[in-house]
């Protein structure tokens, strides 16, 4: 029972994943990750771990798909052109190379003996994992959560648009309190006083500074 | 009968292979990003079935981290590949083999 239930899961991961290099849509590409992440889970559901199997729906399937999802779509992504392999030289090496492999794997699987049984046990529940997380574990939980922070304030940081206010800009939304050195460099002295506009143009305008700048332009 | 642990082993070398091929296939930031993926859920299946054959809950903890790695992985990629894309209008590395617009 279990053995066909391995072969259905990882005969379904397979195909997904070689679907994820065969098609051109990223979209489907997708999709198909989706149906290897989905069965890896049953896998681990099957190894007596139900905690990372529910982590990898939550978190794989639901979460990082959804952002690569997410941005196939903002980026209204073409399909990819067929084009002519740059390396053909290497099929033949890669053949080989992948002969190799398939070599290894089946030394692996027939000379690899005895081996260990899978029993029951208690490992694989959210309490074991919590216990040992947060004791004997504490450090590299800690520098996962520095490791997610970097990586929120550095997607931020890549993502939005780095254009510098410019006196022109005429959409703020809000207003927006500028202090007069923000608005004119040479006025530098006088940091204490702020500006409430909804634009820069507009603070400039008020401060009578506009024509001010221009000529600074100019020199 | 039941499932060996190097079934699981010969699972994960194949979906890495799988990976590893996408990588060196695809020409899509994107879809190079996804078999990256792929090959992580690889190792983390090798982890997953090492730990429940040897009852040792290590393996598992591993598993967490690589997911956590993973996300923020997923996160600073896709800023990486949005910010691409705005500079050159493509998905294409080949598009983007040089630092210079």
């Amino acid at each position: 029972m279990l053995v066909l239930l391995f072969i259905l899961f990882g005969g379904l991961a397979i195909g997904c994943a070689i679907n994820v290099v065969a098609q051109r849509n990223p979209l489907y590409c997708a999709i198909s990750l989706i149906g290897v992440f989905m069965s890896l889970a049953c896998l681990y559901l099957m190894l007596a771990a139900p905690f990372i199997a529910a982590v990898q729906i939550i978190v794989y399937a639901g979460a990082i798909m959804v952002l690569v999802v997410f941005v196939i779509m903002l980026l209204n992504v073409e399909q990819e052109e067929k084009r002519r392999i740059r390396t053909g030289f290497l099929v033949p090496v890669a053949v080989v190379l992948a002969g190799l492999l398939i070599g290894e794997v089946a030394f692996v699987l027939w000379s690899v003996d005895p081996n260990p049984t899978l029993q029951s046990s208690d490992i694989g529940l959210t309490s074991s994992i919590g216990a040992a997380l947060f004791t004997s574990y504490l450090l590299p939980f800690e520098i996962t959560s520095i490791l997610l922070l970097m990586a929120i304030v550095g997607a931020m940081t890549l993502a939005r648009r780095t254009d510098v206010l410019s006196p022109e800009a005429r959409v703020i939304p809000g207003a927006q309190v500028l202090a007069l050195s923000d608005i004119d460099p040479r006025a530098s002295h006088d940091v204490q006083t702020p500006i409430i506009t909804d634009s820069s143009a507009e603070a400039a305008a008020l401060l009578g500074l506009a024509g001010k700048r221009d000529q600074s332009k100019r020199d | 009968m039941e499932p060996h642990l190097s079934w699981y082993l010969a699972l994960s070398a194949l979906l890495f292979t799988i990976g590893v091929v996408g990588v060196i296939v695809k020409r899509n930031v994107i879809a190079m990003f996804m078999c990256i993926e792929l090959m992580l859920n690889a190792v983390n299946l090798t982890f997953v079935a090492f730990a429940s054959f040897f009852q040792d809950v290590t393996g598992q903890l591993f598993v967490f981290i690589v997911m956590t790695v993973a996300a923020a992985e997923a996160a600073v990629g896709l800023g990486i590949i949005i910010a691409i894309f705005r500079n050159r209008e493509s998905l294409d590395v080949d598009d983007a083999s040089i630092l210079k617009l």
